[in-house]
């Protein structure tokens, strides 16, 4: 009765081609399920900010991304079952949502003996033959894939290796090159373990190829966030978290670039055209972290509510900013520009965080820079009842915010995966008490002199 | 402090006023660091002889002022030691050392530089792996912080103050040791909550005053007889516990503690620092590889049971030497390292016929004493 009782709110969407993003989603499943079915080795894999990607793909291995799995349960409100059964294998329910729910996935494969079973959401995921876990951005993203043994016997997992420097400490004279060469060394190892898993021998020239398109992808999925500096906004966060999915996952893929390609044109024709994803602007507010992937409909309320745009969002999930010519310039090795590429997206906000005396960049930096960069009223901050990790800086980010460049913060507690703890109706009166604190420090910016 | 208490009476008293201690030691003209977790090289600290403070939470001391930064789904104790140290509780630090030892630990090691300043601060960035190359990079990041030290303090480390440093923390954790080997008999010499009184109490002075308390302890020991009466003996797994108030609970609920696999337990002083040619090697060794925290991804076996017996061949090892009757998995809520590895810990424990109990607590006294009748009632379990 209590689940009847949850609404949730799938979004309309204001661009086409967002709407046209889940055809990736299913690419990805459907992939692995054809990958199966014709002997191809399976991969489950974080997401590791392309670290392990493409060397994992360009030795032939087909990855599924159980993060992303855990979202699309979510979003089709396929997560309960999977949740209560890793909560009755033990697992404590404070776990990361997309953790439990693999879990659960993982628990009901082996008890079916690894043949997917029948009603899996999204087809399901097919048993893998090696797990790429990521020491990256939270704990869960190992730990998850180490617990997973008791499911997935004999599956091998690796872990990848990325730094993560305080800001003082990143500034050290050659501390930098020092995090860089590490991730560098780390992946000869990872190659290494996965040539000696698959019997194949890496070709580089191959990955170079990878490379170079997920780099032209990466640049335009970048230019896209750059045409949403427009006001009013062109595009808002629901239709990012619906394009982010190629180039967070599929960067190499040609098909991605050519998305990318129409997804920038369209919001070009509104930059030009001046118009705005949302009929009436009047309050940019960013958003930090994950989506409740159930609900992502409440932002299109708060627009019909309250002229609220949803300007920028979720910074991990973003493609980077390019990296300088400086450090990219005249470095061949693939795996050194892979490493450069994910270390740099880790840290590239690290000089505002020097600048502000705050947490290193990939924690509230970009937040610091984007308020800026996109005359932000606000910010929502979505503190993640089980991802956590990913919450605690939250309010650190809201108190520099409102400290460093007046802009206001609120906190509307919820949940990616588990509906239950997303009350929608408490998420509109606080947005909704809100907006006079957004008038009054919009004020309070006017009398600084600050430029919005 | 009382100057003629010695042994158990005085690490009694320090455990009991820590800050006061600390503050005395800053009278004598000594430097304070506090640090976070096990990971952190405090034979560093002991080489310029700056007294390594470990930082600790308050399960009596209600959360207020942290609310403000960090959010209530976050690991409570971490919670609870930023709180009291926004109250000045650590205000007598003169560095703070944090660490990338778990998300909580770190993020609260970032937030901490940003609102607690103390004249030094570093951030230790541990790898996740026991990798040669994590290994390496772990060597480079103690460097900087060598350095860092060294131009807080104005002076080198010089190597023999550092080999003499990684020497006398060895002797430390060999007496810690020896401490263990002290609850072996049955009943146990030492209680549970007298251990875990000595070793906080160590874990705030210098290393050199902290030896001379443990040999004291010792001595002290060695010589007692029915301190306790025999109970079920328990061991302890998972997330630290750094209040006596629930170690009693647990001793008083029909069980003696015997060994805890925590942080402060064995995990900081199982194992000795190889004295190697280039000490940071053996520094930078010891910490990545031989501190059994479950923060650290460690590749091991091709199957589950090999997995499991690689990572956990220890604790079958404890249960036996020190005949063990049952485990108490203890998690600090929202505590992930510790909650991902309970049931595959719990498999392997009740698979070698340990029983187990489970509990997610929320690090609070007030909430314990919920706790006594699952204590009793697994007392007697085992007990059948």
């Amino acid at each position: 009765m209590e689940k009847e009782a949850v609404k949730t709110l799938k979004s309309a969407k204001t661009l086409n081609t967002a709407r046209e993003a889940g055809y990736f989603g299913k690419k990805m499943l459907m992939g692995a399920i054809k990958a199966q079915e014709e002997g191809r080795m399976i991969g489950w894999s974080m997401v590791t900010w392309w670290q392990g990607d493409f060397i994992a793909k360009a030795l032939g291995i087909h990855l599924v991304y159980p993060e992303n799995y855990g979202a699309f349960c979510a979003s089709v409100r396929k997560a309960e079952p999977y949740l209560e059964l890793a909560d009755s294998e033990g697992f404590p329910n404070t776990l990361c949502g997309y953790a439990r729910n693999c879990l659960g996935f993982a628990k009901s494969l082996k008890d079916n003996d690894y043949v997917i079973p029948e009603g899996a959401p999204g087809g399901g995921l097919a048993k893998p033959a090696v797990m790429i876990a990521s020491g990256t951005a939270c704990d869960a993203r190992y730990k998850w894939f180490q617990s997973l043994g008791r499911y997935l016997d004999d599956v091998p997992v690796w872990t990848l290796e990325l730094p993560q420097p305080g800001v003082k400490e990143y500034f050290l004279e050659g501390n930098k090159e020092k995090n860089v060469q590490f991730v560098v060394k780390e992946l000869r190892e990872f190659v290494s373990f996965l040539e000696n898993l698959t019997q194949k021998k890496m070709d580089y020239d191959k990955l170079s190829e990878m490379l170079d398109q997920a780099f032209k992808t990466l640049r335009l999925a970048h230019e896209v966030d750059l045409l949403r500096k427009a006001v009013p906004s062109p595009m808002v966060s629901q239709d990012f978290w619906s394009v982010m999915l190629p180039h967070l996952y599929l960067p190499d893929d040609p098909e991605a670039y050519a998305f990318y390609q129409r997804v920038y044109e369209e919001v070009k024709h509104k930059v030009d055209n001046k118009i705005g994803a949302i009929p009436n602007e009047k309050y940019r507010v960013m958003f930090s972290e994950l989506p409740p992937w159930h609900s992502v409909g409440f932002f299109d309320e708060l627009a019909q509510r309250f002229g609220i745009a949803m300007v920028i969002e979720s910074w991990n999930y973003h493609a980077p900013t390019p990296m300088p010519e400086e450090e990219i310039g005249g470095i061949s090795d693939p795996l050194e520009i892979i490493a450069r590429l994910t270390y740099h997206k880790g840290r590239e906000h690290n000089h505002v965080a020097r600048e502000f005396d705050t947490s290193p960049g990939y924690f509230n930096a970009a937040y610091l820079q984007w308020a800026q960069d996109y005359r932000a009223d606000g910010l929502i901050a979505h503190p993640l009842m089980s991802c956590r990790p990913a919450t605690y800086t939250l309010m650190e980010t809201r108190n520099r915010l409102e400290e460093k460049l007046k802009v206001p913060g609120v906190i509307v507690p919820g949940d990616i995966v588990d509906l239950r703890v997303f009350n929608i109706d408490e998420g509109f009166s606080k947005v909704e008490a809100f907006i006079e604190t957004m008038d009054h420090y919009r004020e309070l910016r006017k009398q600084a002199g600050m430029a919005w | 402090m009382d100057a003629n208490k010695k042994g158990l009476a005085k690490a009694n008293e320090i455990y009991n006023s820590r800050g006061a201690y600390a503050r005395e030691v800053k009278k004598q003209g000594k430097r304070v660091f506090g640090y976070f977790c096990c990971y952190p090289p405090i034979e560093l600290l002991s080489a310029l002889d700056i007294v390594p403070v470990r930082i600790l939470g308050d399960m009596d001391e209600p959360i207020t002022l942290a609310d403000n930064c960090l959010p209530p789904v976050m690991c409570i104790f971490c919670r609870s030691a930023f709180d009291i140290g926004m109250k000045g509780q650590y205000d007598y630090f003169d560095g703070f050392v944090g660490a990338h030892a778990c998300d909580g630990a770190e993020r609260t090691s970032f937030i901490w530089s940003n609102y607690i300043k103390s004249p030094c601060n570093f951030h230790l960035d541990i790898p996740h792996t026991t990798h040669n190359s994590a290994v390496d990079f772990f060597k480079e990041q103690i460097e900087y912080f060598k350095a860092e030290l060294e131009k807080s303090a104005g002076e080198e480390i010089k190597p023999e103050a550092l080999r003499k440093a990684i020497s006398d923390h060895n002797h430390q954790r060999a007496l810690v040791r020896q401490l263990y080997e002290l609850r072996k008999p049955d009943p146990p010499l030492l209680t549970g909550t007298e251990m875990l009184k000595i070793l906080i109490a160590i874990m705030g002075m210098s290393v050199a005053e902290g030896n001379l308390l443990l040999t004291e302890v010792i001595g002290e020991v060695k010589t007692r007889e029915n301190v306790q009466e025999k109970k079920r003996r328990l061991m302890i797994w998972g997330s630290l516990i750094d209040n006596a108030v629930f170690t009693e609970l647990i001793e008083s609920s029909g069980l003696n503690i015997v060994i805890e696999d925590t942080a402060i337990g064995t995990r900081p002083f199982w194992h000795d620092i190889v004295e190697t040619e280039d000490p940071l090697q053996g520094v930078a060794e010891h910490y990545l590889k031989e501190v059994l925290c479950p923060r650290t991804f460690r590749d091991s076996g091709s199957n589950y049971a090999q997995d499991s017996d690689s990572r956990f061949g220890y604790l079958r090892d404890f249960a036996k030497y020190w005949k063990v009757d049952g485990v108490f998995a203890n998690i600090i809520r929202n505590c992930d390292v510790h909650g991902y590895e309970a049931p595959v810990v719990k498999d392997y424990l009740t698979d070698l016929g340990l029983p187990v109990i489970m509990i997610e607590q929320d690090y609070s006294t007030t909430s314990l004493a919920s706790l006594r009748t699952r204590f009793q009632a697994f007392a007697e379990t085992i007990g059948s």
